[in-house]
């Protein structure tokens, strides 16, 4: 705790105000919080189901933890004056937009994992993105709609037909996978290599453009945090 | 215009009938498409469902017809004025034109289904920006201007509304919402960040 | 479901705000705090007068208890705006903003207004900025196309109101698109 709030506190004098203010906040100083919000985005914007950020997840529900411990401590003191009051009251106040947004980080993350359950359980690279408790929900999910449609329709059919995971032909193949044909916002955090979009269209980015284009062109940027999606 | 299998507007756009033409006897099988005979006959035409007319046509057992709402008359009209072609009278009701068309052009050879393509996406863009601007206009009227705005009864932006095709219509719905959340979030006074928790 | 149908299209505007206040800005403390740990950052200690940089929810928070004022920052003034507002209308781009001008600028106005100099001036010159922008995202919808659309200095809340129907319309030209069949290509 004691050195994320020295670096915290230096990164706040270092920066002072402008007249050309500065668009974006220097990645290299980012908080847990800045990277968790970062990363939520990031998710909620994507297609497909980004890396978990397991480490990042636990060490914020450990300040979490200790942050609401401290709180419940102070809050139990009879004394306290109306300074203290409003700092106990900032922390929790704090603890409660944190908590949103792991909240809707988590939540985000399910939405994709239910939807793909099929895809997932099918598809070695997607689960290694996962947490094992993600990857076990995904496969409870999966067996659970399976049964269900086995019992409420399937069973009924001749074998043949009772399959899900078909590829008919003309037609789009039973198991819903990420579409990464969908155009996101990215805004590159550095200098990107060229994209090759087809023969007469190519694009290289600089550090600060922002861009609407298929997810499929970025996904490896993305990945190497060479662009966040906004 | 989603790729998924459980998608019930791809399911719908499916039921579309098409216009084929057997090029071979099919025995047993008269009453497709509504027929009273027993066997279809070489050179008979029949209205096909799109999910039935795949088999049929990649098997060679038909050619099928451009249908009607990507005719050369309708071409024509888009080609003039794109906005001025009340799509949805195209098609029937629950189905979209560009959903049609989309389903049309991945049947067809190279160079229909690129020309196909180039009409399609013409069209679309020639008429984009007045689908987002009617319904960002729509938007600022509030929630009870769902009526009568935009020119009376009769005016070409009522009429251009109306000829919206089912994509189309998803366009309006989404820039309408999106300009709604944004007026709502001006006028409400913030609290700060209270307000989120 | 996991996540409501409304937040799977788009980040609502009061999520865009939630985020927006994580920003530092700089106060003039009316009462005095020691030093504190957040999960955030260590700040404090205030001590007024003295100036003091805090993340704005806190500061929000501080003002409306009137515990502080809060120093506007620079670009929230009539000269910045009327300069940006006059490049939107003779320059072809978009104008360069502070990337979350509109959430910042909106918090700022309805909570901090009497630490804000010229408040009406500020609100219409922001208005005419967002009307010229939109104008501005309007032609590039008429430039859309299946491959790629720079909007550099589109900032965060104008992204998000375009957002959905953008994303939509470029994949329908997408799936609209047909390439020539491979074989005959060779």
């Amino acid at each position: 705790m004691a050195s994320a709030s020295a670096s915290a506190h230096t990164s706040t004098r270092a920066r002072l105000p402008s007249a050309a203010p500065d668009i974006y906040i220097p990645e290299d100083e980012e908080s847990l919080v800045s990277q968790l919000t970062k990363h939520w985005l990031n998710e909620r914007h994507a297609p497909d189901i980004l890396p978990a950020q397991e480490e990042l997840l636990a060490s914020l529900l450990d300040y979490i933890r200790r942050q609401s411990d401290a709180v419940q401590l102070l809050r139990g003191q009879p004394s306290a004056s109306e300074e203290e009051h409003i700092r106990i009251m900032l922390v929790q106040m704090e603890v409660e937009r944190v908590k949103f947004i792991v909240r809707s980080y988590v939540r985000t993350r399910l939405y994709k994992i239910e939807k793909f359950a099929r895809f997932i359980m099918g598809d070695a690279t997607i689960q290694t993105r996962l947490t094992t408790a993600e990857r076990t929900h995904a496969q409870k999910h999966a067996e659970l709609t399976d049964a269900h449609f086995y019992n409420s329709v399937l069973q009924s059919l001749p074998e043949t037909q009772s399959h899900l995971d078909d590829t008919p032909i003309f037609m789009p193949p039973m198991i819903t996978k990420p579409d990464e044909s969908r155009p996101v916002f990215v805004h590159a955090l550095r200098d990107c290599p060229p994209i090759r979009f087809h023969e007469d269209l190519t694009l290289e980015m600089k550090r600060g453009h922002i861009s609407l284009m298929p997810y499929s062109f970025i996904e490896q940027l993305l990945l190497r945090g060479d662009v966040e999606l906004i | 215009m989603d790729n998924d299998y459980f998608s019930i507007d791809a399911i719908l756009a499916e039921n579309q009938k098409i216009q084929c033409t057997f090029k071979q006897k099919i025995p047993e099988m008269g009453h497709l498409g509504g027929g009273s005979e027993r066997d279809i006959l070489p050179q008979s035409k029949r209205q096909i469902p799109i999910w039935l007319a795949y088999i049929i046509v990649y098997s060679d057992w038909a050619d099928f017809d451009i249908p009607q709402p990507f005719s050369n008359k309708v071409r024509n009209a888009l080609r003039a004025e794109p906005r001025s072609v009340r799509l949805s009278n195209l098609v029937g009701a629950g189905t979209g034109w560009y959903v049609f068309g989309k389903t049309i052009m991945d049947m067809l050879g190279d160079e229909q289904g690129i020309e196909m393509s180039e009409m399609l996406v013409t069209t679309f863009k020639g008429r984009l920006v007045d689908v987002i601007d009617q319904a960002q206009h729509f938007a600022a009227l509030g929630p009870v201007g769902g009526s009568g705005g935009g020119g009376g009864v009769d005016s070409a932006p009522q009429m251009f509304r109306e000829g919206l095709d089912t994509t189309e219509r998803e366009l309006f719905v989404l820039a309408q919402e999106s300009a709604r959340r944004m007026k709502r979030w001006y006028e409400e006074s913030s609290g700060g960040a209270k307000r989120m928790l | 479901m996991s996540l409501p149908y409304s937040l799977r299209t788009s980040i609502t505007p009061p999520e865009l705000e939630l985020i927006a206040t994580q920003q530092l800005i700089e106060i003039i403390p009316l009462i005095a705090i020691e030093k504190t740990a957040f999960i955030s950052g260590a700040f404090g200690p205030l001590q007024p007068p003295r100036k003091a940089k805090i993340p704005l929810w806190m500061a929000i928070n501080l003002k409306l208890r009137k515990k502080c004022h809060i120093v506007a920052p620079e670009w929230l003034s009539v000269e910045f705006l009327q300069s940006r507002l006059d490049e939107e209308i003779n320059e072809p781009g978009f104008s360069k903003l502070p990337f979350r001008y509109a959430e910042i600028s909106k918090v700022l106005l309805d909570v901090a207004s009497d630490d804000i100099q010229n408040t009406d001036k500020i609100r219409s010159l922001l208005k005419d900025l967002r009307e010229a922008r939109q104008a501005k995202s309007r032609e590039g919808l008429d430039q859309i196309n299946r491959g790629e659309l720079s909007v550099s200095n589109l900032c965060s809340m104008e992204i998000n109101e375009i957002r959905p129907f953008f994303v939509h319309a470029m994949g329908i030209l997408t799936h609209l698109h047909r390439e020539a069949s491979t074989e005959d290509q060779l």
